[in-house]
């Protein structure tokens, strides 16, 4: 079958002769193209063209699921017949109500999809990595990479269900990393890392990306150990986006709260931060990593929001745990491939950004540390971090004085975001999906090692 | 599949050319704390092409397995392998080999395409909810039983043509117990190469016991005293050691990296009671393979006998890089990615001292138990954990500890063991490289010394 619309419908059809109650399918498209650049040489490359469908149907509340990566009338038939097996035998579910019904679905936001990226070849994707490779070479040569990779993908999605679902959508999306080291008189940096995202080509510089990561990596150059002690520390966009909102993101995951493992479940309409802070999902941003028209249910995108001036108003929800709580669903249920069954995501986590750059943070840290990468443990459940502070330098009467040698900071996310002083002007997209600028925040411990 | 990729391989011009396809059955439940947690089918299936031209690889995958979607990643990894020439900087040439024409299958009694699975759901509801019964203590449970039913196509433009079909049926049990304030853990699997006979002869529901024995058995306990301790080692953990702490370090692409193993063919790295070899023909290996990824057969690899480094683990690339042959390491996950070199089936072959014996002479020390999973550096470094440690006094078990971190040089360990085990075990794994994959890791019980990272 050649259109994903036509896969799903003949998919629900089907399963419905088969006498379930409810069907849903989704189907996904992706051409993906990756480029790893490994030891400072380019390692191997990938194009990837893959499609499938997801069936889920269920009968009389018993859920059924099954999958396939080709979409010819034969197999979605014996698809269809796995997955109503599967409902046969599974144990009744009592909250299952059902799956979504059709809702108005809003125009889609700006800028998810473009042509030329769709439509880069593998030499052109190579020849953007060889730019970073370059940019990196040609900045300093005490500076080399460790690893780093391009990855592009161009995906079509169509989702169907019994309630007359009938969506399609495509999205574009890049990403290149690097990660790079410098060297000078048999002293090694810490590693640096630096990256970006975008969903289209417009406006993306591998070169770019490369020149940051080696003066990131040159700037820790000659680090010095400092004695142990409490104070302020900033943390970069990347590190906020880990250490404090790894923790808020699976604290207001409706699944998680309705399962007893979020501290937030009895805190909608309390303070839970500083009211510094203001976040919200939302799942329509023009040129958005995790924006869509709708999510992985054919639920409408929206956006939410989430915490107001410190005060949590919301959590994330898609149908079924949104029909548990008796409510709508926030439009965001994901799905990793069509292999999956759909859970809940943040689409874009915004922090809405203070007035304050990164040099007026640092001026206003008495003694303190900023923090450009974290590597250690965050327990999502309790949020509790631990772990190293790299690429960190060391700030004393508002003046960034030296990098560190490798340091480590520990201390607990929900604590901290009540504890924050500031937040930066200078907002990203993040690996993560979070949108956030650099943090300040206060009484963290800072062990020297 | 085979037909297909052969009419296909026949027009490309230029440079070496292998094609892999790949139909992959998936069938799987599991069970948490008496609700299903995932149950599903499914079907991935695809090719990719992989050229070799000018000393350069390109490489492309798809799902579309007809002529024209065939097409498509053969082109596409023709002009990868073009324009990626300059950015690299070795030029690639890869050891010859005899194209093979071949078909292998697994052993299995009871086909699981010829019967219906959904059997397997009810038995998961069953095996977890009689494990949850098996104690008040038990706080937490979950059950899995897996079905993954691969069959793999092999062609290149040196005219071999191979299909496999690779049968696992496997399953685990992961069970946490709660005793006067204190909670612990157990992980037990079952499974390897073959049909659904297995389910049968090593039930998941002994898995499952057996974590929940144990759980319950160590969560009162205290954390095993720390210390360097003469040790005896289970099967289970020595099946680990061989893997994680020594297989790696013979992988070629990581000997050339400067792996502990690096220059030392011919080299004593252990006591001369040890012999470790890769295995890609152990029979039902959860590993095993006739052919490789890349079409090599497969063999018994000797990597250290008795103490004594005698190879390592090739692609054909690395083959001709080392000037030796290729050992049928080369394997790949699926057919979204390129085969590297991994591991098959890594053990310690057995001795032939009872379990009494190795415990019998031990003055004051450990029998550690059950494996916790660890990691490793290619250095031979290693920390794992143990899920339970028995005191050993003047030769006689004693009180039993919850477990702890056990680290140390692996080599530096196999040197100083001073009898090895007659107790056989293999344990089935999932090893991360990059990509991961199915391997079988085992070995016998021995007695050595090593750190205990205890309170």
């Amino acid at each position: 079958m050649e259109s994903l619309i036509d896969s799903v419908e003949f998919a629900v059809r089907e399963a419905e002769r088969l006498g379930v109650t409810e069907a849903e399918a989704f189907s996904q498209r992706q051409r993906i193209i990756e480029i790893f650049l490994e030891r400072g040489e380019i390692q191997s490359e990938r194009v990837k063209n893959r499609q499938g469908i997801g069936i889920r149907v269920i009968k009389d509340k018993r859920l059924g699921f099954a999958f396939a990566s080709t979409l010819n009338r034969e197999v979605i038939r014996n698809t269809c017949r796995d997955a109503s097996k599967l409902a046969d035998v599974s144990p009744k579910n009592p909250e299952w109500r059902s799956l979504p019904y059709p809702k108005s679905i809003p125009p889609a936001p700006e800028g998810l999809y473009d042509e030329d990226l769709a439509s880069l070849t593998p030499d052109e994707a190579l020849k953007m990595t060889m730019e970073g490779y370059e940019a990196v070479k040609n900045f300093d040569p005490r500076v080399s990479i460790d690893d780093g990779k391009l990855s592009l993908s161009a995906t079509e999605v169509a989702i169907s269900n019994s309630h007359g679902i009938d969506l399609e959508s495509r999205g574009t999306a890049i990403s290149f990393y690097l990660v790079c080291i410098a060297r000078e008189n048999g002293e090694a940096s810490s590693l640096s890392y630096e990256y970006d995202l975008s969903r289209t080509l417009r406006g993306f510089s591998t070169e770019r990306i490369g020149e940051t990561a080696a003066r990131k990596a040159l700037i820790s150059l000659g680090a010095r150990k400092i004695e142990s002690f409490r104070g302020e520390v900033i943390l970069s966009p990347d590190v906020a986006a880990d250490v404090l909102f790894g923790p808020v993101v699976s604290s207001i995951n409706a699944d998680n709260v309705q399962r007893g493992r979020s501290l937030w479940a009895d805190k909608i309409g309390l303070e839970v931060a500083d009211r510094r802070l203001t976040l919200i999902d939302d799942g329509l941003l023009p040129y958005g990593i995790g924006s869509s028209q709708f999510d992985a249910e054919g639920v409408p995108s929206q956006r939410t929001v989430v915490i107001e001036n410190g005060v949590l108003r919301s959590f994330l929800y898609d149908s079924y745990t949104a029909n548990k709580a008796n409510r709508e669903s926030t439009g965001n249920a994901a799905r990793g491939s069509y292999s999956s069954l759909p859970s809940i995501s943040i689409s874009n986590l915004l922090v809405e950004p203070g007035t304050k750059s990164p040099d007026d943070l640092i001026s206003e840290v008495d003694n303190g540390i900023i923090i450009n990468r974290f590597s250690g443990n965050v327990e999502f459940e309790s949020g509790d971090f631990s772990g190293i502070a790299k690429q960190a330098c060391y700030i004393r009467n508002g003046e960034v004085k030296f990098p560190l040698k490798e340091t480590m900071i520990s201390g607990n996310a929900f604590e901290s975001l009540k504890r924050i002083i500031e937040v930066g002007s200078d907002r990203r997209v993040t690996m993560s999906g979070v949108y956030t600028p650099s943090i300040l925040i206060g009484e963290v411990n800072i062990v020297s090692k | 599949m085979l037909d297909l990729l052969e009419k296909c391989i026949s027009r490309v011009k230029e440079g070496f050319v292998e094609m892999r396809g790949q139909s992959r059955r998936v069938f799987s439940v599991r069970v948490k704390d008496g609700r299903i947690d995932r149950l599903m089918h499914g079907l991935n299936e695809g090719a990719c092409s992989r050229i070799l031209i000018d000393g350069s690889w390109g490489f492309s995958s798809t799902t579309i397995i007809n002529e024209k979607g065939i097409s498509k990643i053969i082109e596409d990894a023709e002009a990868l392998a073009r324009s990626s020439k300059p950015a690299k900087r070795r030029r690639v040439e890869i050891a010859v080999i005899e194209p093979h024409i071949d078909y292998y299958e697994s052993e299995m009694k009871r086909d699981p395409r010829s019967e219906d699975l959904e059997f397997l759901v009810k038995e998961a509801l069953e095996v977890d909810k009689e494990t949850r019964e098996y104690s008040k203590s038990i706080a937490s449970t979950s059950i899995g039983f897996s079905i993954v039913d691969d069959e793999l196509y092999y062609v290149n433009s040196d005219g071999a043509r191979i299909k496999q079909r690779i049968v696992r049926c496997f399953g685990d049990a992961f069970v946490i117990a709660r005793s006067e304030g204190k909670i612990a853990s157990a992980y037990e699997s079952r499974g390897r190469q073959g049909g659904l006979e297995i389910f049968r002869e090593t039930p998941i529901r002994d898995a499952a016991l057996e974590a929940a024995e144990r759980a319950v058995r160590i969560a009162p306990k205290r954390v095993v005293p720390g210390g360097l301790y003469d040790v005896v080692l289970e099967n289970r953990i020595v099946g680990l050691l061989a893997h994680e702490a020594v297989g790696h370090t013979a992988e070629a692409d990581l000997v050339y990296g400067g792996s502990y193993l690096s220059n030392k063919i011919g080299r004593k790295v252990a006591s001369e009671m040890i012999t470790l070899v890769d295995d890609g023909r152990l029979p039902s290996g959860f590993g095993t393979m006739k052919y490789d990824d890349e079409g090599v057969p497969t063999e018994k690899t000797i990597i250290i006998e008795r103490g004594v480094v005698r190879g390592f683990m090739h692609s054909r690339e690395t083959a001709r890089q080392f000037g030796v042959s290729p050992t049928g390491n080369a394997r790949a996950w699926s057919f979204e990615y390129d085969p590297i070199i991994r591991m098959r089936n890594t053990y310690i072959e057995p001795g032939d001292w009872t379990l009494e014996e190795l415990i019998e002479d031990v003055k004051d020390g450990y029998f550690l138990r059950g494996d916790g999973g660890g990691e490793a550096d290619f250095n031979g470094e290693f920390m794992f954990t143990v899920q339970e440690a028995v005191k050993i006094e003047n030769g006689e078990l004693k009180e039993s500890y919850r477990g702890a971190a056990i680290s140390g040089n692996a080599f530096e360990v196999l040197n100083k063991v001073k009898g090895v085990g007659r107790d056989f075990y293999m344990l089935i794994g999932m090893c991360g490289k990059e990509q991961p994959n199915y391997v079988g890791l085992g070995g016998p019980s021995l007695r050595t010394e090593l750190l205990i990272g205890g309170q």
